[in-house]
């Protein structure tokens, strides 16, 4: 069964969406069940994983439209199956917290799972073109998230996402065809095969540095949108705002990630090979999103879009390490992409608990709640200390890795990050908990109570899987070590022959 | 080799056929009362068409004196023009149920395909004008047929442009055929290799226009988002998947095989024509309130993206001619028209249950993007096909559209083009927009009335073309491989 392990894994979760959507009743069963199945098969996975390695494992590979060499190809690494249990994770703990949603609820759960379909093609995918597929069918299923279940101006938000989005993903579909068609095998065969266009992306017989820094530029645009990195950032707070709480939980944990994955699975391998210029303009770009977006996260009135901000900033992290180039900065990087993908599912359900329960998300119009939902606080005090870095949590050793891996080689970045943002982002948190959580309660809030208990329940298991790696971050930290190694030593060789 | 009776039935079995059954049709229109039965007789005829022109030889040269020939890219276009024909009779059995003259619907639009299906079949030039008079003169009355004032005002606009273009069209055949002395295509390309003059471009420009009117190039454009609009939806469909690719079919053999061989620079001109068409329709598509009228300028803006082919051959022939190129150029574009055949196709029946439902709740109208608020719940099946086929429009996977948008972005990055791929590619985006506002309306608005019968007929023929979209994206590999031996075709 492992030897299909991955397609069983994306195939599961999409015949569950067909029985969800045809069957209204029984949706969210449908939908618990088409994400338990993957969450099972990933975590055999994991544990089958073969860690010492940086070679491609669950490999599946056939034919599907030789004659323009398309592969289905499939398989994980270091890189991906981090992301993958990511996934399936939040995937599962989002149909829980949803549980009780009854608005056109077979849609709803189709919909929950369709994404899982593709997120997890993203993450597996080692053929561009199944690659672009994948990350082309995740905006469906977004779009109708927003769409369908979102706020007030939820058409401007949907279309919005859809169009920003697809736009950068049509750019990075042009220099994926700018690789595809200066390459040939030495068969004198076209493949869209991703490792061996990006292996070739280093014989510079078939690139000129011209084009293939153009070439670059495409796909690093299509992953900061998707990240997003300021100033692509734009799209992100209004698609959030409208959201519903599943759709800003999976836009935030698994969404982003797929820019963070490309900028590993795609960028670094091509990175020694284009101008330097571009690692100062992915450091620089990346200090900019997290003092940036930390300053626009204290700005907030609304607490969800406090949380969107706070996505920017963190996601700035990921992109500062991977442009620091040292082992530690790299693999911190990828384990901040883990580390907040949990860590963001707690914050937007807290803030989507809070708006159903209180009816609102301003932040000067709450206060007190902790007073009424004693189980909640904890969950989301927890949530809020896990964003702002409280050691013994994962957002900690993730963001310490970032920043101490990236002081070799940028320094005065770490300053002017730990200088700009720790204490603004320590800042932004604590004043938002202190203001809703605590104080005295407020006359109309008297009548409230915890939430359901299975919106407690997954807010505990992203709290519990947050404290576990925040203490045992080497569960999965070594995987992601491995596969950091082979794209920073490039960098190690050329500074050791003083080219750099 | 002397090709005997026997050889002509199989290489023409489908034409043959469905003449045939032309000619039976009209004789039972006469003595039978219930006329219903005529519409499922078209539809076996063309089912049966559609099995005898896969399965037609394609090796064995030309037939009928060299006029005619059975290759590749014939049977590519009968493929289209079959299905496109196959799917709208099938909706027509529930539009024209009981409707007394039914029969001449069937009639017209079967003569219309097999009109078609000779163009695509067609090596001479006077051979391809009759069959492109044939299945004109059968849609000018199909775009009348309910004979209500719009259809008329619609029907007559399209006979005049048409009539005008074919005038054109049959001028520019007429002075290459007093230039070269022949009639049959590849002739014609070669002596006018020979003696190029000022008198071959004029021939060439009249040519140019002709086709482009079919194709609704802009600025031959004028007509069709009338004429769409004012025929019955299910014509609109044929006129938009089918008869327009008759246009392109003739376009790429008269363009490619007499004109290609010219070795000037006009594929510049051709490019400013293409970056304007698909630019032109896609912004005006952008304000339209009516669906039908969005998708007919929807229409013009794919007839850019298909004529890239052009382009992309111009751009390989004026630098280096690489064939490889050229054909994947070509191969790119035939995969995007049959994307485009099942989508609109498809798209232009769930307009027409929607105008149906309109109309039956008494409402003025019937295309207005209103109506379509909350179609999700009122006709699901309706507006989850509708869904798909603007998903397949927009170039979104794993559909037919997204298979031949794809390919053709691909054509032109590798012929250089890179400037026209980014304005493809934007273009797209902004046809994203008008796409995704109908899909707004279906999904994300409270309905407008109550649930409705969802029409089988229309159900049945959507669903056809559903299953195609995602056959075709999702499996384009056979696709693929026939549409790059009919552009091979071409270029030989």
């Amino acid at each position: 069964m492992m030897d299909n392990a991955i397609s069983l894994m994306i195939a599961i979760p999409l015949i569950a969406a067909i029985f969800a959507f045809m069957n209204g009743k029984f949706a969210k069963y449908a939908a618990l069940i088409g994400s338990l199945i993957p969450l099972a098969i990933s975590l055999q996975m994991f544990r089958e994983f073969d860690r010492t390695t940086n070679v491609m494992q669950f490999v599946e590979s056939y034919d599907w439209v030789p004659a323009i060499g398309v592969k289905y190809t499939v398989g994980v690494d270091g890189i991906g199956l981090p992301l993958i249990l990511l996934s399936t994770i939040v995937t599962v703990l989002v149909v829980l917290y949803s549980w009780g949603e009854k608005k056109r609820s077979n849609q709803f759960f189709a919909l929950l799972l369709l994404n899982e379909v593709g997120v997890l093609g993203v993450f597996a995918a080692l053929d561009f073109f199944l690659f672009y597929i994948f990350w082309e069918v995740v905006l469906i299923p977004m779009f109708f998230l927003v769409g369908i279940w979102g706020g007030p101006r939820k058409d401007y938000a949907a279309i919005k996402f859809f169009i920003y989005t697809h736009v950068a993903s049509l750019i990075m579909l042009l220099s994926i065809f700018a690789l595809y068609f200066s390459y040939r095998t030495p068969e004198g065969l076209r493949t869209f095969d991703m490792m061996t266009l990006l292996a070739a992306t280093g014989d510079s017989t078939i690139f000129s540095p011209m084009a293939l820094n153009l070439i670059f530029f495409g796909l690093l645009f299509g992953f900061l949108v998707k990240m997003p990195a300021v100033p692509f950032h734009t799209w992100l707070p209004d698609a959030h705002v409208e959201a519903p709480t599943a759709g800003s939980v999976l836009l935030a944990a698994l969404l982003l990630k797929m820019g963070g994955y490309g900028l590993f699975r795609i960028i670094m391998p091509m990175l020694p090979n284009v101008s330097p210029n571009y690692i100062t303009l992915m450091a620089v770009v990346g200090v900019v999103s997290i003092v940036y977006g930390a300053f626009l996260a204290l700005s907030q009135k609304d607490l969800k879009k406090m949380v969107a901000y706070s996505s920017v900033s963190h996601m700035g992290f990921v992109l500062l390490g991977a442009g620091a180039l040292s082992v530690l900065s790299v693999q911190g990087a990828m384990f901040q992409q883990f580390s907040h993908g949990l860590i963001t599912c707690v914050l937007f359900m807290s803030a989507g608990t809070i708006q159903h329960t209180a009816g609102t998300r301003i932040i000067s119009e709450l206060g007190g709640l902790a007073d009424r939902m004693p189980q909640f606080a904890v969950l989301m005090m927890a949530g809020f200390m896990a964003s702002l870095g409280l050691p013994g949590m994962s957002g900690f050793v993730a963001e310490v890795s970032v920043l101490a891996g990236s002081y070799e080689n940028l320094p005065i970045y770490v300053l002017i990050t730990v200088f700009g943002s720790i204490a603004v982002t320590a800042g932004y948190h604590l004043w938002a908990m202190q203001k809703v959580m605590f104080g005295p309660i407020l006359k109309k809030y008297l009548d409230l109570k915890d939430p359901h208990s299975y919106e407690i329940l997954s807010m505990s298991i992203l709290v519990l899987l947050i404290i576990y790696f925040g203490v045992q971050p080497a569960t999965i930290t070594d995987i992601m070590g491995v596969a950091a190694e082979p794209l920073v030593q490039p960098f190690i060789t050329l500074a050791q022959t003083g080219v750099i | 080799m002397t090709l005997g009776f026997g050889d002509y039935l199989s290489l023409m079995g489908a034409e043959s056929l469905l003449t045939g059954l032309v000619m039976l049709m009209i004789l039972l229109g006469l003595y039978l009362k219930n006329k219903n039965i005529q519409g499922y007789l078209a539809l076996a005829g063309l089912g049966i068409a559609l099995f005898l022109s896969i399965g037609a030889d394609m090796t064995k040269g030309p037939i009928f004196f060299g006029t005619i020939e059975v290759d590749a890219l014939s049977q590519f276009f009968k493929l289209i023009f079959i299905s496109v024909s196959l799917i709208v009779v099938l909706a027509g059995l529930t539009r024209y149920k009981d409707s007394p003259a039914q029969d001449e619907f069937y009639i017209l639009l079967l003569l219309a395909t097999i009109g078609m299906m000779v163009v695509a079949s067609s090596i001479d030039l006077l051979t391809l004008w009759i069959g492109f008079e044939l299945a004109s003169i059968s849609t000018y009355a199909m775009a009348a047929f309910d004979k209500e004032k719009r259809n008329l005002e619609a029907a007559m606009k399209y006979f005049i442009f048409g009539s005008v273009s074919s005038a054109m069209m049959l001028f520019g055949f007429s002075i290459l055929y007093g230039l070269t002395g022949s009639t049959r295509i590849a002739e014609v390309a070669a002596s006018s290799m020979e003696m190029m003059g000022p008198a071959t471009l004029v021939a060439l420009l009249f040519v140019v226009a002709g086709f482009g009117f079919k194709m609704a190039l802009v600025p031959f454009h004028m007509w069709a988002p009338d004429t769409y609009e004012g025929s019955p939806t299910i014509v609109t469909a044929f006129l938009a998947a089918g008869s327009k690719k008759m246009g392109f079919v003739a376009a790429f053999k008269v363009i490619f095989i007499a004109l290609v061989a010219l070795r000037l620079e006009w594929f510049m001109a051709f490019a400013v024509l293409v970056a304007i068409t698909m630019t032109l329709g896609n912004v005006v598509a952008i304000w339209q309130k009516s669906v039908k009228r969005m998708l007919a300028y929807s229409s013009v803006a794919y007839a850019g993206y298909i004529a890239i082919a052009f382009v992309v051959v111009g751009a390989v022939n004026n630098g280096g001619f690489d064939l490889g190129v050229a054909q994947n150029g070509i191969a790119a574009s035939l995969m995007l028209i049959l994307g485009h055949a099942f989508s609109k196709t498809g798209a232009f029946i769930a307009v027409a249950v929607v105008g149906y439902m309109a109309l039956r709740e008494g409402r003025n109208n019937p295309d207005d993007i209103e109506h379509y608020a909350g179609l999700g719940r009122r006709a699901p099946i309706t507006a989850f096909c509708m869904l798909v086929f603007l998903f397949s429009l927009s170039g979104i996977p794993p559909t037919a559209g997204f298979v031949g948008k794809f390919l053709v972005w691909g054509s032109a990055m590798d012929s250089g083009l890179v400037w026209l791929a980014v304005l493809f590619a934007l273009n797209s985006a902004l046809s994203l927009y008008y796409y995704l506002r109908v899909i707004m309306y279906m999904y994300m608005k409270e309905p407008a009335g109550a649930k409705i019968a969802e029409p089988r007929g229309y159900v049945l023929a959507m669903v056809v073309a559903l299953v195609a979209v995602f056959y075709i994206g999702i499996f384009p590999q056979a696709f693929v491989d026939f549409a790059s031996s009919a552009a091979a075709v071409l270029l030989h």
